[in-house]
């Protein structure tokens, strides 16, 4: 099997294009503030999902990161790169969640979605591994830090240096949380992934 | 442990494909290597299937209404905290009652169908802010369902001088009355199933002004 994480499956989109709809979202152009949306929406929902675990506290922290990139978007420094500061505030708004989230009890993400009258949502690819709900379960368990790397890296598919500017920590910082994070999804996934071989022999 | 173990558990620690592909020899001759090699390879397998995709299609809308709620609300707070304004006269309340009718006169008059979809899209234009645009539309919307509302409270007050209808004119002020109901409600049940057809909406807001009209000259027959 020649699969290894970290490899990007889709790319960061263009820093010019960004930067153009950016400067159109600045001369009062709301198209270009939604066209940004749109690229940038479907990735910073599923990383929200998988920090949240349900879709409709993903969805409310994605809106609450483009409320605040609108405000922030006008003074945003052009030349940086945009994907990696809307992130950060999509991260940083999750942090936030869970910290609000803690104070109160909180639903299964699945009847969570139900009541909300959400299903599940659709299959990506790869979806039907055998090991896919063991490591979502595994994953959940991670310390919050650990899971957005490893969200970040192996799910996600952003480099290193990306994921540093993502979370303002160093790029080595990056490799050790997701090394624990890989050290102890192994760990978790042991019997999983023995039960796996043996079937399959 | 030998060197390629080391070798290799440092290569998995990277998570570098370029760094492991030397490595996986090595996993062919050792139990504990051959473990943790698959054990990687199933956990990068399974990543993937973590993403998640569903679709949303109200998400984008409900964030543009947000913004234009914190648009409006952020404009409404500067001008209540600008230091340099001054104070609330005690005439405001009836300037803003005027401005009310004001607006529901410009409503009225933006909706009338003589003036066509010309003037309509004068009027989204009218800002630089497609935000602030919104909340100008969503005045206009507020401002006709006041004017409606206000329409509704003439007829009520007509209504006991209708019910004693006593002279012809009075009748068929009446009846004229019930058929502009009629088309009202009907009008109603049209645009419930099509709230973007202005059309519909501008044909209401003229039997409403007819309706008006007419309350008017009930009324204007009552006093006199």
């Amino acid at each position: 099997m020649e699969i290894c994480l970290g490899e990007p499956e889709a790319p960061m989109p263009p820093r010019g294009t960004e930067n153009e709809l950016l400067e159109g979202y600045r001369a009062g152009d709301l198209d270009a503030f939604e066209r940004l949306y749109e690229m940038h929406a479907p990735r910073m929902k599923s990383i929200a999902w998988n920090l949240l675990g349900n879709a409709g506290d993903a969805e409310d922290a994605v809106q609450e990161a483009f409320l605040k990139i609108y405000r922030g978007a006008k003074t945003f420094r052009a030349g940086a790169a945009f994907s990696t500061w809307t992130y950060r505030i999509l991260v940083n708004t999750c942090y936030d969640a869970l910290r609000r989230r803690k104070s109160r009890p909180v639903a299964s993400s699945l009847d969570a979605d139900l009541a909300a009258g959400r299903g599940t949502p659709a299959a990506p690819p790869g979806a039907d591994h055998p090991l896919r709900l063991a490591l979502e379960k595994a994953v959940a368990r991670l310390h919050p830090r650990h899971r957005a790397v490893f969200l970040l890296f192996a799910v996600e598919g952003l480099t290193h240096g990306e994921i540093g500017r993502i979370l303002g920590i160093p790029e080595g910082t990056s490799k050790t949380f997701l090394f624990e994070a890989k050290k102890k999804l192994q760990r978790w996934l042991k019997p999983q992934v023995s039960g796996e071989r043996v079937a399959a022999s | 442990m030998s060197a390629a173990c080391r070798r290799l558990d440092a290569a998995l620690a990277s998570s570098d494909a370029d760094a492991i592909a030397p490595e996986r020899p090595h996993a062919g001759s050792c139990a504990r290597c051959r473990e943790r090699l698959r054990a990687f390879d199933e956990i990068s397998a399974a990543a993937p299937g973590l993403k998640k995709s569903w679709e949303s299609p109200d998400h984008w809308a409900k964030i543009r209404e947000s913004l234009a709620r914190e648009a409006f609300a952020s404009a409404a707070a500067s001008d209540r905290t600008d230091p340099t304004a001054p104070t609330w006269p005690a005439w405001l309340p009836l300037a803003a009652i005027a401005m009310l009718f004001l607006v529901s006169f410009v409503g009225l008059q933006v909706f009338r169908p003589s003036l066509g979809d010309r003037q309509i899209f004068g009027v989204r234009t009218l800002t630089k802010d497609p935000l602030l645009t919104d909340v100008a539309l969503m005045d206009v919307e507020r401002s006709e369902a006041d004017y409606i509302r206000s329409i509704e409270n003439l007829s009520k007050l007509a209504q006991p001088k209708l019910r004693a209808a006593d002279t012809p004119l009075l009748v068929s002020y009446r009846e004229k009355l019930q058929l502009l109901d009629g088309a009202i409600s009907e009008l109603n049940g049209q645009i419930e199933q099509n709230h973007y057809n202005t059309h519909l909406r501008r044909q209401l807001l003229g039997v409403y002004a007819e309706k008006q009209q007419t309350l008017r000259d009930v009324m204007k027959g009552a006093t006199s």
